[in-house]
């Protein structure tokens, strides 16, 4: 692995400073499994010259209840979220996507901040620089998305028009089913936004000189139900193909609120507008659940080697409300 | 029936010599070994898939802070690998993705990687080819001008002059007009898996003359860096040294390309060179499983007998051939011992490819060749309703069965008949219960269907290649076996001190062996197709039977008593009847005195070992997902040396490129820029252990005449069987047949008419 100088910030104003003094040259490192593989493997043409450590600041590391909600602060190990009692009982489908990460081992080192930063798992994207040279692609700058033409069995099937590499986040999935905030620092001050206005078809809206400060969830309706579903290949250590979330608010029988958000289908969390108009109001029953899945797949352009993906969705869209109307 | 043992060691399970070493990190790894003055030696790589150097520069790279050597092409030495030999250490022309273009040796592996980046190379790119039967077109790109058609020659005396390529035997034409059901296809097993040792690649080289080098490595087979490279260097004389091997899967029983580049390096900087790939190296520019496709004819009748088995097996090298034609010449044995049939007609066409290359893996032809044609063969089965046990119980070859094995020579099979092993593992599965005929579920549960399926495979390696060993007994009733074995990963090296324990009635922690190293050992051929049981056991027990011989010569004056009237245990020989009446063996020995005996093994073809595989899988219906619920194994292996290293090797079937291949395992090639997509732990699927089926190994031990033990080796056959019967099993379970490697859930749901590829 090539050299960098690693930098201990204390706090955000610090971090900031650090960033800016670098000239956009460093990177923020928290948990670093995401990060240290991918400067192992020099996937980007630029290479860090400073690293800066936020494991340090002690403000992000907190899981807080307060009038509105949840509030998380993104140094908060996955582990923790998994383990929280309340996230648990309130926000089980957050508690489930952050279960359903990589390991034990990772989900000790890795932050709730940095699932959500993560970079793409694409496959041409992370090709290493010393086989042969790192591929360029359009999400790099030069050249056009390889998996157009390439072996795209694991890239969008829907929402995508120059870069087919899908968002891998399986919290951010959770988090947006849940309607959280993000709020995010830089040296130009604090914004907040929602988690679907984070993400953009090449990554998020975070600018060279910003990072996530906090994560804040409302609390779900009263008696809101909740689901989340990841299909992958293999069962622990392993990227979503497809994944659900869902927050269903049924009242007597009839659904009256519904957030359905699915994952790994395109570059950003996909909330199901559709399927969840095609629900509300109505009574559960086999039928709208079917109908619920294809609406949501209605809009689904796959490529040449992942319509399967398609199926999986639907069939995971299915698992999801059956699981929540019975 | 089993008769009656009263063994100390063999059969029991004991410590493994080296198991507080590895668990407390203590084991020497290649990446530990540092030597004086030794430098770094890193790969710069090709970005294009076929091409031409047409200028290269590396000037800069020379001036680099460190650098003490840069080879290209223009300047490295005239050795050649591969079978036959035609791989340099570097070429003008690349020929996959990653094929190496320049070496660099520096003080340190960063400066050495550094240096990659300032070498400066133009290519002139050439169009490539990926697919076997694309690149045997006339208008195909060539890889080689040597190899037109890029069709690697077969005629190559792997084995003796009579290497097998081909089986045609009989009458095919007469075969299928006595059929009762014929079926004919294509079936491929192109997975190119790799068996993803957890340690990559790795030697040190170092010349202590211009005629003389020292290689370690990260090896399985300690020898093969020596025989096999004298002739591909011109015959230096190479000292070799296996260093504890961080696994292999027959894939690191040499490292040519490593050790290659170390030794160039060593060459012109005269220092020692390491040479560690990365992983993404292994994944990417080390050695894969060949691809296999058949296409082909079988034809059997009602009651099973096989008839005819026509067709080409198109076998796909990658970019050179390693071995590739040792490995046809073994698959074409062992589907012999699989299938009793009198007339056959397989021709054979081992092709070039574009991508990097295939080499040596566990399941060595046998696998690939099965794979691809057990598909094709399931279908006779189903025309006439056969359950697949009972099929190849009744032909999986018998005692007194003939074959014809790698040499091109006819053997005659003087094993056992593994009808009972077949018959009690198919009980332990409970197939009698489960079966419920071709493309049936046994069980169905909402979405999910349950299917079973079975595979058998064998191999006559086991006798394989020649051994020799020496035992040593010193006089203070120690003894020190001289074996070149590596320790890979199956326990052999302890495996071969309980046998000589065993033999000389001395507690096991007396009984130590030499590090595997060329120079202070006789010549072992490796551990390689099972044969370290029988072929490398044999060696070592004669060895400790004739220095036990000679012992007892020397104690006739000591005890005053003819040496077959003497006995010896503990280190006390005493003459038999009296054990309190014994002298200790320095008495007899002589302080300054050591009891040399020596033994060797002769190869034997004619004691085929045997596995058969019974699997359970689930399939989803509704997502495609295929899960892997139980596998049971039945053998018979005559004595069971180790147990926990036979269940070892036995559940190693899952991974090492095996049953998996069924399920996720697979190289991703890209087939236009020709990138191997899935370089990392991450993408390159390969199962976890939080994922492990219900696994039960049904092992009989009937005596075999093989050694004192009675025992046969069955470590390498384990994974064969695993990737037909899965799919076997998978097929069953959606009531649907399937085509190609892995089942992945594109390829169930396609096949379940839910998605149009």
């Amino acid at each position: 692995m090539k050299a960098f100088k690693h930098i201990t910030a204390n706090s955000v104003e610090e971090a900031i400073a650090l960033i800016r003094t670098h000239n956009g040259k460093a990177c923020l490192i928290a948990g670093g499994t995401d990060l240290l593989g991918v400067l192992k493997d020099e996937i980007l043409p630029d290479y860090p010259a400073a690293v800066i450590n936020i494991k340090t600041i002690p403000e992000l590391d907190h899981i807080k209840k307060n009038n509105d909600g949840l509030k998380i602060g993104p140094l908060t190990k996955l582990a923790d979220v998994v383990a929280h009692p309340l996230i648990k009982k309130r926000f089980s489908c957050l508690s489930q996507a952050a279960a359903a990460v990589a390991t034990p081992e990772i989900r000790n080192m890795a932050t709730l901040g940095g699932n959500l930063c993560q970079d793409t798992r694409c496959w041409y994207y992370r090709y290493p620089q010393h086989v042969g040279g790192r591929i360029m692609c359009h999400r790099k700058g030069k050249g056009p998305c390889q998996a157009v033409k390439g072996d795209n069995r694991y890239h969008a099937i829907m929402g995508a028009k120059v870069c087919f590499a899908v968002c891998p986040s399986d919290t951010a999935i959770a988090l947006s089913a849940l309607d959280a905030e993000l709020e995010i620092t830089g040296s130009q001050g604090v914004r907040n936004v929602s988690l679907n206005e984070f993400f953009t078809t090449l990554g998020n809206i975070l600018k060279p000189d910003e990072l996530l400060t906090n994560i804040q969830i409302p609390y779900p309706p009263k008696g809101a139900k909740q689901a989340f579903l990841k299909f992958t290949l293999r069962k622990p250590v392993d990227f979503a193909i497809a994944s659900v979330a869902s927050v269903i608010t049924m009242q007597d029988g009839i659904c009256k609120a519904a957030r359905i958000v699915l994952g790994a289908v395109a570059p950003t969390p996909v909330r199901a507008t559709d399927a969840e108009a095609s629900i509300i109001g109505k009574a559960a029953d086999g039928v709208v659940i079917e109908e619920a899945a294809e609406a949501a797949m209605a809009g689904a352009k796959p490529m040449r080697m992942n319509a399967y993906k398609v199926e999986i969705t639907k069939t995971l869209i299915k698992r999801a409300l059956l699981s929540i109307f019975q | 029936m089993k008769i009656t043992k009263d063994y100390r060691f063999i059969g029991k399970a004991t410590p493994r010599k080296d198991a507080a070493e590895i668990v407390t990190g203590k084991a020497t790894y290649i990446e530990d070994v540092e030597l004086p003055r030794m430098l770094h030696g890193k790969v710069l790589r090709s970005p294009y898939p076929h091409g031409l150097i047409k200028k290269i520069d590396t000037s800069r790279a020379e001036n680099s802070r460190g650098v003490r050597a840069v080879l290209t092409y223009k300047n490295v030495p005239e050795w050649k690998t591969g079978t036959p030999r035609h791989v340099r250490v570097l070429d003008k022309k690349v020929k996959f993705v990653g094929d190496a273009v320049a070496l660099v040796a520096a003080e340190t592996e960063e400066m050495a990687m550094d240096a990659l980046a300032h070498i400066e190379v133009e290519y002139e790119q050439l169009p490539a080819v990926y697919d076997v039967e694309q690149a045997i077109k006339s208008d195909a790109p060539q890889l080689y001008d040597e190899f037109p058609g890029n069709l690697m020659p077969l005629d190559v005396p792997v084995f003796g002059p009579r290497t097998l390529s081909s089986i045609v035997l009989g009458d095919v034409e007469k075969g299928f007009g006595a059929s009762d059901f014929i079926a004919e296809g294509t079936g491929s097993y192109e997975n190119i898996a790799n068996p993803l040792p957890l340690e990559p690649p790795g030697v040190i080289a170092e010349w202590s003359g211009p005629n003389s080098l020292t290689v370690w490595s990260a090896t399985q087979s300690a020898s093969w860096h020596r025989f096999i490279m004298l002739s591909k260097m011109g015959f230096p004389d190479i000292r070799t040294i296996s260093t504890q091997c961080g696994g292999s899967f027959g894939s690191k029983n040499y490292s040519a390309q490593p050790m290659f580049y170390a030794a160039a390096l060593a060459k012109s900087t005269d220092r020692p060179v390491k040479v560690c790939f990365s992983k993404e190296e292994h994944f990417g520019a080390f050695v894969l499983r060949l691809g296999s496709r058949f296409r082909g004819k079988v034809g059997i009748k009602k009651d099973g007998t096989v008839m005819a088995v026509q067709g080409e097996w198109l076998v796909d090298t990658g970019a050179f051939s390693d071995m590739a034609q040792a490995q046809i010449a073994v698959g074409l044995g062992e589907l012999q011992l699989m299938l009793k049939c009198a007339n056959w007609d397989i021709n054979t066409k081992l092709v070039c490819t574009n991508r990097n290359a295939s080499g040596v893996v566990r399941g060595f032809g046998g696998q690939e060749l099965e794979s691809a044609l057990i598909p094709i063969l399931m279908q006779t089965l189903e025309q006439g309703n056969i359950d697949p046990v009972e099929f190849f119980k009744k032909n999986y070859v018998k005692p007194g069965q003939g074959y014809y094995w790698r040499d091109g020579n006819h053997w005659v099979s003087k094993s056992k008949d593994y009808t009972e092993a077949f018959e009690r593992g198919a009980q332990t599965f409970g197939w009698a219960e489960k079966w419920k005929g071709w493309l049936k579920p046994s069980a169905v549960n909402n979405s999910k269907r349950v299917g079973v399926g079975v595979g058998v495979h064998g191999n006559a390696d086991v006798g394989e290649d020649v051994s020799e060993a020496y035992v040593r007994l010193n006089p203070d009733a120690t003894v020190t076996i001289h074996a070149c074995v590596a320790e890979s990963g199956m326990g052999q090296r302890s495996s071969l001190c309980k046998m000589v324990a065993e033999t000389l009635k001395l507690p096991l922690e007396r009984v130590n062996i030499t590090p595997p190293d060329s120079l202070i050992n006789p010549f072992d051929f490796g551990l390689v197709g099972s044969r370290g049981t029988y072929a490398v056991g044999s060696a070592v027990i004669s060895a400790a039977e004739d220095a036990k011989e000679k012992l007892f010569k020397m104690a006739e004056d000591v005890l005053e008593a003819a040496p077959d009237d003497l006995d010896s245990e503990d280190g006390m020989v005493f003459v038999k009847g009296s054990p309190d009446k014994g002298v200790p063996w320095r008495s007899v020995i002589g302080l300054m005195h050591t009891c040399t005996g020596f033994g060797r093994f002769e190869p034997d073809y004619s004691v085929p070992n045997f596995i058969a595989m019974f699997v359970e899988v689930e399939v989803d219906v509704e997502t495609g997902k295929l899960d892997l619920l139980r596998v049971v194994t039945a053998t018979d292996v005559g004595q069971i040396i180790d147990p926990p290293s036979l269940a070892g090797q036995l559940h190693g079937s899952i991974g090492s490129a095996g049953i998996d291949t069924a399920i996720f395992e697979e190289s991703v090639l890209d087939g236009n820029s020709g990138h191997m997509l899935n370089l990392n732990m991450m993408d390159y699927k390969w199962r976890s252990f939080a994922e492990l089926p219900r696994f039960d190994n049904t092992i009989l031990e009937t005596p075999i005449q093989t050694h004192r033990y009675k025992a046969i080796g069955v470590g390498e056959v384990s994974t064969s069987p695993g990737p037909s019967a899965v799919f076997m099993a998978a097929s069953n379970a959606v009531g649907k047949r399937l085509e190609g490697y892995p089942l992945t859930p594109d390829k169930i749901l396609e096949a379940l008419g839910k998605i149009n590829l």
